[in-house]
């Protein structure tokens, strides 16, 4: 085989495979868009509740209830706020770097994805799950039995599901910063 | 001409390199390599005011598709997957014909190359100029000619079967 066999034998392949339309790829990019417009509305509108609800209630008529469900709120926020940012500017960074430059790039970005997963996570949900205990005695005071052990394995299910999905997603940047390392 | 079509003319004129670029890289999932080709011409649009002109569109795209295989991390699955299929296609290579086993083992040698020499050969298949390789790679334009020669080489000893 040759060299120009080798061009030869890649441009034999089909030649002519179906691709969207154009107009379908701006509909999906637009639709991307006001996602990210609608995530980051209601991030903003959680925390002007939050900063107006603490405000109102912080001199007056603060307890434990109020405290968990900042500690709860807030955590969650900071969490998917920190998750929006890095997002962001990776894509950022993707439409403007070439692929040496990006590379580099992306073993920075995923290295600080590992202090984020080993650290602020872990705070983040200690931090939920310490606001979600606060709740629980105003639960079982104000509820049935039967529904406050429901809001228990609800409450602590979710969590465990939470905890499985955020440890999937570490190991698979943990290997996928492995691979980026060793090339 | 309006910004959408500028956007069709642009989609047209590169679609299918883009295409068959991470074709080459997604080891020949189709599938995988449409997904990915959406995806960079998805940003091309979300970002279509960021670009600067500093280098050609051509060059703006490449890089775009280059950069969303890389950081896909669904990738190191596709091609374990790969590896089996082409265990089976070998063998069903004999009775439907050479070509396909030619491609198939392409497909096999490219997967095997560094990732850089991986986009290098892929852009070099599709004709795309050096100095556009070279700026979409972030490589010197000086060492693009050599290195593609090597990576030539290797992709051709690998179909075959040299050691």
């Amino acid at each position: 085989m040759k060299n120009d066999d080798l061009s030869q034998l890649w441009n034999s392949q089909n030649e002519n495979p179906e691709f969207e339309h154009p107009e379908a790829i701006v509909k999906r990019a637009n639709k991307q868009r006001n996602k990210q417009f609608v995530s980051i509305a209601i991030m903003s509108t959680t925390v002007l509740v939050l900063v107006g609800y603490a405000a109102v209630y912080a001199s007056s008529e603060w307890n434990a209830f109020n405290w968990g469900l900042l500690l709860m709120i807030s955590s969650l926020s900071i969490r998917v706020f920190v998750e929006f940012l890095t997002m962001y500017i990776k894509e950022n960074q993707l439409v403007l770097l070439d692929a040496k430059a990006f590379r580099a790039y992306l073993k920075k970005y995923y290295r600080l994805r590992l202090g984020v997963n080993y650290l602020l996570t872990p705070i983040c949900f200690a931090v939920y799950i310490f606001g979600f205990v606060q709740l629980l005695p105003y639960f079982q005071e104000a509820f049935s039995e039967g529904f406050y052990i429901y809001l228990l394995v609800s409450g602590f299910g979710s969590i465990t599901v939470i905890a499985f999905i955020v440890a999937r997603t570490v190991i698979k940047e943990i290997s996928y910063l492995k691979a980026l390392n060793n090339q | 001409m309006d910004i959408q079509d500028q956007f069709n003319e642009i989609y047209q004129d590169h679609a299918l390199k883009v295409y068959r670029l991470c074709l080459g890289y997604a080891g020949g999932d189709e599938e995988q390599a449409k997904e990915w080709q959406q995806e960079t011409f998805v940003k091309v649009w979300k970002h279509r005011k960021s670009f600067n002109g500093s280098s050609s569109v051509s060059t703006w795209i490449f890089r775009i598709a280059v950069n969303v295989c890389l950081s896909d991390l669904r990738k190191s699955k596709k091609k374990e997957h790969r590896v089996d299929d082409l265990a089976a296609a070998e063998e069903y290579v004999h009775e439907d014909g050479e070509n396909t086993s030619q491609i198939e083992k392409m497909y096999q040698c490219i997967n095997q190359l560094s990732e850089n020499n991986k986009f290098l050969i892929l852009m070099e298949l599709e004709e795309i100029p050096q100095a556009t390789i070279a700026e979409t790679m972030g490589v010197k334009h000086g060492a693009i000619r050599t290195r593609l020669s090597r990576v030539r080489k290797a992709l051709l000893k690998c179909i075959k079967n040299e050691k």
